[in-house]
């Protein structure tokens, strides 16, 4: 989970332009200066590419409702990587 | 039956006594699914449309179940081309019908709730094609798409939120002030429709009427007078009618143990066109966003990521452009799309132009000043307003009720 939430951080910096960005568990789109559905959709290509995985639309779009935040996509991610987690 | 008619509150009641008192989920189940296809034979026309549309379900169903055990995305966009072709035939988009026989055409086919039934289904085959729906039941998905509170205007549920509901349907509220609200939401909800919006529907019409007319020309002040009338009545009776239906239905539905998603959120305080529609028939919004917007943009910012940013405005005109042609069939809808595209680039061109100049935190400081949220509400409701202008007429009659105001005006 730990390397996970390293290289989710490295892609949260490249595309919101922050190299001292520190992703949280509780931090949502509306805590991060620019995360709106423009860049929310680049982020996803963003972690896609990066960490190899494919998100479906209705979790792409779950990922941005006001109860997600970056401890979900978090979870979602590693869950992808290791289904069987 | 009209959704506010005395004849849908009883019946809602009388459904809503029956299923509480009903001990098992089957049994209510069994209920509702008799009301809804009660309520659809109520709406089908002839025997052709009550085929078609079963023929639409059918399709989609056994497409879904297909897809979930062979997933193919050549298979599903191929369906989906029918699917929409089979659509703006039964709606009778001119741009397709001119060019189909008559032996086609001659079919009197009129499916209510078509365009809602169309997402629904658009929905629910992309959903199951990416794993996000397992097995679904014919018994569910045909409840979730003829569910007589969403069938004629929404809101457009999903499906994996229907189906958690439908497996429990329990309508059994925790505490006495729910049913207080729930109530009082039907009562506010009729009010709102059968009072104030048709009282104001009254004074657009007055105002549309005395402005369509040929070659009319009127004193300068009442001119003016049915210019406010024709720019503020409609909006304010389009909220209030279909934000006051949303409210029966919502409300109904809750009696019976569905939650349907809220559709409203004071749209017209929004702060630009972005925010409006994500206040403004909010599921029909992110529906868009969803299963239109967020693909197309995805692929053009994969395939061209250097000017993914300046393609975002070509994916803002094709999702409105939809938009636009969902609501009907004529010119006049295509150009409200293409007014709700306009406000949606221009927003996002103005917030890039201060975050250019002032930085993030310039971007900040702007979004927390009072003086701008006024100014920009403000804005953001009278465009609506000159958008709607487009949406109760066709093209000539507005352009010929705009004239006129303007031939008085010099």
């Amino acid at each position: 989970m730990e390397a996970v939430r390293e290289q989710l951080q490295e892609v949260f910096r490249e595309v919101f332009k922050d190299p001292d960005l520190i992703i949280q568990d509780e931090m949502t789109a509306e805590s991060i200066d620019g995360w709106d559905s423009l860049a929310h959709i680049n982020l996803i290509i963003a972690i896609e590419k990066r960490l190899r995985v494919k998100f479906a639309t209705a979790e792409i779009s779950r990922l941005k409702e006001t109860d997600a935040n970056v401890g979900k996509m978090l979870e979602l991610v590693a869950r992808k990587r290791n289904p069987a987690t | 039956m009209n959704v506010p008619s005395l004849q849908f509150l009883a019946a809602v009641f009388l459904l809503s006594a029956t299923v509480i008192c009903l001990p098992s989920v089957r049994l209510r189940q069994a209920v509702l699914a008799l009301c809804n296809a009660g309520f659809l034979y109520l709406l089908i026309p002839n025997t052709a449309s009550g085929f078609a549309l079963g023929i639409f379900l059918l399709s989609g169903y056994g497409m879904a179940r297909m897809l979930i055990k062979w997933p193919s995305y050549l298979v599903l966009s191929a369906y989906l081309i029918i699917l929409i072709a089979v659509f703006l035939v039964i709606k009778r988009y001119e741009f397709i019908t001119f060019y189909l026989p008559d032996v086609i055409t001659a079919y009197e086919l009129k499916i209510v709730g078509l365009s809602y039934i169309l997402f629904r289904q658009i929905h629910f085959l992309v959903d199951a094609i990416q794993g996000q729906i397992e097995t679904p039941s014919l018994w569910s998905f045909a409840n979730y798409q003829l569910n007589l509170f969403a069938l004629l205007s929404g809101p457009i549920q999903r499906y994996q939120d229907f189906h958690d509901q439908w497996n429990q349907l329990s309508s059994k509220p925790k505490h006495s002030f729910e049913v207080q609200a729930i109530y009082f939401r039907l009562l506010v909800g009729v009010v709102k429709m059968a009072v104030i919006a048709t009282a104001f529907f009254a004074l657009y019409q007055r105002s549309a009427l005395a402005l369509g007319q040929e070659a009319s020309q009127l004193p300068r002040g009442i001119a003016i007078e049915h210019f406010f009338g024709i720019l503020y009545f409609y909006p304010l009776y389009l909220y209030l009618n279909f934000s006051g239906y949303c409210d029966v239905v919502i409300a109904g539905a809750v009696l019976i143990g569905i939650r349907l998603p809220e559709n409203f959120d004071q749209p017209y305080l929004a702060r630009n066109v972005i925010d409006y529609w994500t206040r403004w028939h909010r599921t029909l919004g992110f529906w868009i966003r969803d299963y239109l917007f967020t693909p197309l943009y995805k692929a053009v910012a994969e395939n061209w990521p250097e000017r993914a940013d300046s393609l975002a405005f070509l994916c803002y005109f094709i999702a409105f452009f939809v938009v636009g042609i969902w609501h009907g069939p004529t010119a006049n809808f295509v150009i409200y799309g293409l007014f709700q595209a306009v406000g949606v680039s221009a927003a996002k061109l103005w917030e890039r132009h201060i975050v250019k100049r002032r930085g993030r935190v310039g971007l900040k400081q702007y979004l927390q000043s009072y003086r701008v949220r006024i100014a920009a509400i403000v804005a953001t409701l009278h465009f609506e307003c000159i958008s709607l202008l487009f949406f109760p007429t066709d093209v000539h009659t507005t352009v010929q009720m705009l004239r006129t105001v303007w031939r008085s005006l010099r």
